[in-house]
């Protein structure tokens, strides 16, 4: 049967330097897309979730904010307004964090009172931010303990990538529609009961 | 480069053939031949005894000589069949013509014809095209004004070819369409070489497939109940799945979902649905009387190159024999005095994804050797002295974690294929994601690029107009696919170029093979030009490769296809069987010659 199939010839030309026909495979080099930052949330990370801390000082933004509970909503209260309404808001220092999947998102650790001391919740969440420059955290609040437990992940996991964002536009997107400029807002009108 | 680097002239051809006695899966028998030349209109016309005098083509087939066909493997085959030496340049229209077009769509096709009608080119009637078709396969002898139809029709597509070749010129990505049509004589030289398979069996099986299906109907339905006759009856299934406690997936029409994907994943995780699994493959995809085999005995069927989206090779499911189920394979047998060997790359995807991405750790788990155990080390889920024997489990995750994102799989099919928890699914996933940010960045701009620029292009010009494919899925593992079948095309010319005996280009492998005294010495050349092929692919980086080598008198095995194989096998040499002869066939049995599990 196999003296049906002749002996295959091998053709004498040279193949082409085949290696310089070759087309890079760069997608998207020449389109310029790029992904933009449409969502900045503001607030402690969530129990499962591992983060890090912007280890940079230009990355924290000393901040007054207005939380409101009922709607989970926090706002920026600009200096003078929160003059007005010191009862209804917090000095806090809000620190670039970032997840595991390149999520950003706000810390907001309150600042120390008067007297220079901070509540033991808010003094053990200032602590975890500031380990989480360094490493891989998750945080767990401890009800017995009146704290938060850290968890400090044990793998060689690769450091955060950073978007090329700084805290102003951090800012910008993460209060977009939420900051206070005067007293006629309406979420002051109304914690003020004057609607 | 352009068609003015010709200067020995720029042939057309064209010819009209039919197989040996007329049998599908004999070489071809040219009729005649037409050759024109470009652009002076200068036409020679041949008849077959004519054809059968040359020694050669009858015009240059030098390095400055370029012949130019539409299906060009066809061409090829009859000057092979001539004993003609190839032409050094290759321009195939129709592969030229699918590349520019492939992912629109054409109301006439990818034929001549539908060329013609793309370009507004004046055709002659479909009708005619086929009654000529007819007229060669019929074989002859032919009367004169036969002949001469003959002739005349082969003439009209050579003219025709010259409209297409003035309207295409413009369009040509030189010199990577000369590769294209090296690979149609690469594929010329495949499938004349076919794949050798073993008769006894093959007729046993043909004759006798129909008291065959209803002994294993009989065998292995009788732990289910759910056939009527040679019917699968769904209701009883669904009472099966019921009775046993097992969750079905559905369709959204709320029907039980019976494609044999199903199938096959649920036959992973409840291995009581496996053997019915494999009887159901069994029959519907047992089409053993289109399956083209010569009458040397070997399975010869058109590879049908660059019929795919990616580019890859196309050939019937029915007419070749790594087309149908598995089992089926175990047909597959050298000659005497011969061997085949099975050469693939090793998890060419994986390989692929990372080199083209530029994906640093996942480039260095393809080198460690097993790409899976060093995903799990480099996203911290093993020890990094983690082995195949201390943490196969988890290794077995993260395989088919790494599958799953090959194939574009959500976390909940995840889930079900490694029988875990969603959230376990998803965490593999998500890890995938953080240990390889680089392919997914590359592959997120992958998908921009389709969305916004129109198209995907693999590494020598194969490409995709994606205007109408939005299916997240085929757009990122395009790359993948239409890499892996440039791979394969260089493999197969430096292969086929170096005096190789391919038989068949399945997926990401080759099947070739060689005398025994010569096989190791083909295997290692093969590995070699396979790894170079990867080289000239992926920039550098190498892929390895693996081989399995079969030598008479054992035959080819696939290891899914065993158990089915040795079933039917024993079948055939059983008197409960209808047909009495086969009973007396006892030499079918596979039992004594080693089976080579592949």
């Amino acid at each position: 049967m196999q003296s049906t199939t002749p002996t295959q010839q091998a053709t004498a030309t040279a193949l082409p330097d085949l290696k310089s026909l070759r087309l890079p495979a760069n997608y998207g080099a020449t389109l310029g897309v790029k992904k933009l930052l449409t969502q900045v949330p503001v607030g402690r990370p969530k129990k499962p979730q591992f983060f890090r801390a912007h280890a940079a000082d230009q990355m924290t933004f000393p901040a007054m904010l207005l939380e409101q509970k009922e709607s989970r909503e926090n706002y920026l209260v600009t200096p003078d307004v929160a003059q007005e309404i010191s009862e209804l808001v917090r000095p806090v220092q809000l620190y670039a964090a970032i997840d595991r999947q390149n999520n950003v998102f706000l810390i907001p650790v309150p600042l120390p009172g008067e007297d220079g001391t901070r509540n033991p919740w808010h003094e053990s969440l200032a602590q975890a931010v500031e380990h989480a420059k360094r490493k891989w955290l998750r945080i767990t609040a401890n009800m017995n303990v009146g704290g938060y437990d850290v968890f400090e992940a044990e793998g060689p996991l690769p450091e955060p990538e950073w978007p090329a964002h700084d805290i102003d536009a951090l800012i910008e997107v993460a209060f977009r529609g939420r900051i206070i400029t005067d007293l006629d807002h309406p979420t002051v009108q109304t914690l003020l009961g004057r609607i | 480069m352009g068609m003015e680097a010709f200067t020995d002239g720029i042939i057309l051809v064209d010819f009209e053939f039919h197989p040996v006695s007329g049998r599908e899966g004999n070489l071809p028998t040219p009729v005649c031949m037409v050759v024109r030349e470009w652009p002076s209109g200068h036409t020679q016309r041949f008849w077959q005894d004519e054809l059968q005098q040359m020694g050669t083509a009858p015009l240059p087939v030098g390095e400055r000589a370029l012949w130019v066909a539409y299906y060009a493997s066809a061409e090829m085959d009859c000057f092979l069949a001539l004993g003609w030496p190839l032409p050094a340049n290759l321009l195939d229209l129709f592969v030229e013509f699918r590349c520019q077009t492939n992912g629109l769509h054409l109301a006439h096709g990818n034929g001549l014809l539908g060329a013609l009608v793309y370009f507004g080119l004046p055709t002659i009637g479909g009708e005619q095209k086929d009654a000529m078709r007819d007229l060669v396969l019929r074989g002859g002898p032919w009367t004169l004004d036969e002949r001469l139809a003959i002739v005349d029709y082969c003439e009209s597509d050579v003219v025709a070819l010259a409209a297409l070749l003035l309207a295409m010129q413009d369009r040509i990505d030189w010199p990577r369409a000369l590769l294209r049509g090296r690979y149609m004589q690469a594929v010329s030289r495949i499938q004349r070489n076919g794949v050798p398979l073993d008769m006894e069996p093959l007729a046993a099986l043909q004759t006798q497939w129909s008291a065959i299906q209803d002994q294993l109907i009989a065998d292995i339905d009788q732990d289910y109940g759910v056939f009527e006759g040679r019917t699968f009856k769904s209701s009883r299934w669904e009472a099966y799945l019921m009775a046993h406690d097992i969750p079905w997936p559905r369709l959204e029409s709320g029907r039980l979902d019976m494609s044999d994907d199903t199938f096959r994943e649920m036959a992973r995780t409840h291995l009581e649905v496996s053997p019915l699994r494999e009887l159901r493959s069994a029959l519907s995809e047992m089409r053993l009387t289109n399956l083209q085999v010569g009458d040397d005995g070997r399975n010869r069927c058109l590879l049908s190159p660059f019929r795919s989206r990616t580019g890859r090779n196309q050939p019937s499911n029915a007419r070749f024999i790594f087309g149908p189920s598995v089992w089926l394979r175990g047909l597959i047998r050298p000659e005497p005095g011969w061997g085949l060997a099975y050469v693939d790359w090793s998890q060419q995807e994986f390989g692929i994804a990372a080199a083209l991405s530029g994906d640093s750790a996942m480039m260095a788990a393809y080198r460690s050797g097993d790409p899976y155990l060093a995903f799990a080390i480099q996203a911290g889920a093993v020890p990094k002295t983690a082995n195949k024997i201390s943490h196969s489990f988890e290794r077995e995750q993260f395989k088919a974690c790494v599958l799953a994102v090959q194939y574009g799989m959500g976390e909940a099919s995840l889930a079900a294929r490694i029988n875990q928890p969603v959230a376990r699914a998803r965490q593999l996933l998500a890890l995938h994601r953080q240990t390889y940010r680089q392919f997914w960045k590359w592959s997120d701009a992958a998908v921009d690029e389709a969305v916004l620029g129109g198209r995907l292009w693999a590494g020598f010009g194969w490409q995709i107009h994606t205007r109408d494919e939005l299916n997240d899925r085929s757009l990122r593992n395009f790359p993948m696919q239409a890499n892996g079948a440039e791979m394969l095309r260089i493999a197969s010319i430096l292969l086929t170029e170096a005096g190789i005996r391919v038989c068949a280009p399945v997926h990401d492998a080759l099947l070739i093979e060689a005398p025994l005294d010569e096989l190791d010495r083909a295997i290692d050349t093969t590995k070699s030009l396979m790894q170079e092929a990867s080289r000239i692919v992926l920039d550098g980086f190498e892929l390895g490769s693996d081989v399995k080598e079969v030598r008479y008198p054992d035959r080819y095995m696939d290891k899914r296809g065993v158990v089915m194989w040795d079933k039917v096998m024993n079948l055939i040499g059983k008197p409960t069987l209808a047909c009495p002869e086969a009973a007396r066939r006892t030499s079918l049995r596979p039992a004594t010659a080693p089976v080579h599990s592949l």
